[in-house]
């Protein structure tokens, strides 16, 4: 049984190099698709509280369509369907953002929607009885607060887009599990080296995971 | 310009059928263990037992903080060689999933159960019963009710984690995509298909989730989430 199986890290400990240039790629996915998801996500979530039907329709389709599907798929259906529309290549790293982004940005739109949906409505007018335009209000008034009520939320969201950074693996995307299983076939050690990298995941994610508790909490306390 | 073609894509409609249908059955059997699993692992979390309440409370945080596909992929290739059994991607999948989304669950559950006021533990103790009669009998009835959106939209978030076990060769609608898509040389049509398979399933059970909530709403039921 179980007890017989000798541990041995020291192939996984040898080849952190290996580890390294995976952790490098999880981290350039992560950041790009924080960035892009977030930032595009916040434009769909506007869109959404838009009175135009041209502008609010196609925001709720985007959000609904992507909220629904799963994200491998996405990622799949960019790297394996778009090139055939496109006269270029899409790169595995291409096809990882695209999906991934996409899909936070559909999902951080409704945090986004929420948020400024819970400012109160004598916030906005007030500042437009100030002599301020609607941008003008949703930038200085509501938003700022709003952003204050979705901050948890939205760790929340960059926590799980760190975890799906993993399925780019699924188009050969150089990142940690990627490299994982480059080295588990190359050193027959899937146990050691899969532990190793869910060792990794958990060390990154625990303390953010932590701190959105907290922030939480003291969010609830201060009952902002 | 390509031109678009769906016929290759309805000549295969009966693998992506049975694609769909294994969907569906991974994701049956990992709520079937997975949600009495979250409810056993709620309870122990909130003993007041160090010794029941700590491996809980470790099972469910490294669940919860570690992505779905490296879990998967720890229970395919590393468990079998630990405990010496053969691992087929269906019981591995299972087995991932039901423990993942019971540590989900788990957090379901204990929010549910802390939401239900002091006052109605204190009542059920006044009145003679023991705490676990308590729980069966007065506060887990009235926190389930209140839970059940948020479980539903777990449910939903499960079967779209399903599609991992692609990965892993197990033939779900995804794997089955991908081989029809090998086979017809159409990835274009037959990936677009199964996106919109997925988004139609998965829209209306969220609709239908979303009326519900409204409608426990309406009759007075506050939301654990």
């Amino acid at each position: 049984m179980g007890a017989h199986y000798q541990w041995n890290f020291a192939p996984v400990l040898e080849n952190l190099d290996v580890l390294w240039v995976g952790a490098i790629g999880t981290l350039r996915l992560f950041v790009i698709c924080i960035a892009l998801g977030f930032g595009f996500g916040l434009v769909v979530g506007l869109g959404r509280h838009a009175r135009t039907r041209w502008v609010y329709l196609p925001a709720t389709a985007f959000v609904e369509f992507f909220r629904n599907t799963p994200v491998l798929v996405q990622i799949l259906w960019f790297y394996y369907a778009l090139p055939i529309l496109l006269p270029f290549e899409i790169s595995p790293l291409m096809a990882a953002t695209l999906g991934i982004s996409l899909n936070s940005a559909a999902f951080s739109a409704e945090i986004y929607r929420g948020g400024i949906a819970s400012i109160d409505r004598g916030q906005a007018e007030a500042a437009r009885a100030l002599g301020m335009t609607p941008a003008q209000a949703m930038r200085r008034i509501v938003l700022p607060q709003a952003l204050r009520r979705m901050l948890p939320a939205l760790t929340n969201r960059g926590i799980e887009i760190f975890k799906m950074t993993t399925l780019a693996s699924a188009v050969a995307y150089v990142e940690l599990l990627q490299q994982g299983k480059l080295l588990a076939s190359l050193n027959f050690n899937p146990i050691e080296t899969y532990t190793v990298i869910a060792v990794v995941f958990f060390l990154c994610l625990f303390p953010l995971v932590q701190a959105t508790y907290a922030l939480e909490r003291r969010l609830n306390r201060s009952d902002a | 310009m390509h031109v678009w073609n769906f016929a290759p894509v309805w000549a295969n409609a009966d693998l992506l059928a049975q694609g769909l249908v294994n969907t569906l059955k991974v994701t049956g059997a990992s709520l079937a263990f997975g949600v009495p699993l979250g409810l056993v692992l709620a309870l122990m979390r909130l003993s007041p037992q160090r010794l029941l309440a700590w491996p809980a409370a470790a099972v469910i945080e490294v669940f919860r903080t570690t992505p779905p596909l490296v879990q998967l992929f720890w229970f395919f290739f590393a468990l079998p060689i630990l405990i010496h059994v053969e691992m087929t991607p269906y019981v591995a999948a299972v087995l991932t999933f039901s423990i993942q989304s019971a540590a989900f669950f788990a957090e379901v559950f204990r929010g549910g159960i802390v939401s239900v006021e002091r006052g109605q533990w204190e009542a059920g103790r006044a009145l003679g019963m023991a705490p676990r009669q308590v729980m069966r009998r007065v506060v887990l009835p009235q926190a389930v009710k209140r839970m059940i959106p948020a479980f539903l939209e777990r449910a939903i978030e499960l079967m779209k984690t399903t599609t991992l076990v692609a990965i892993v060769s197990y033939a779900d609608l995804l794997f089955e995509t991908n081989e029809v898509a090998q086979k017809t040389f159409r990835p274009l049509e037959v990936f677009t298909v199964t996106a919109l398979i997925y988004f139609v399933v998965i829209f209306v059970a969220s609709t239908l989730v979303h009326g519900l909530e409204r409608h426990l709403a309406a009759s007075g039921e506050g939301l654990a989430r």
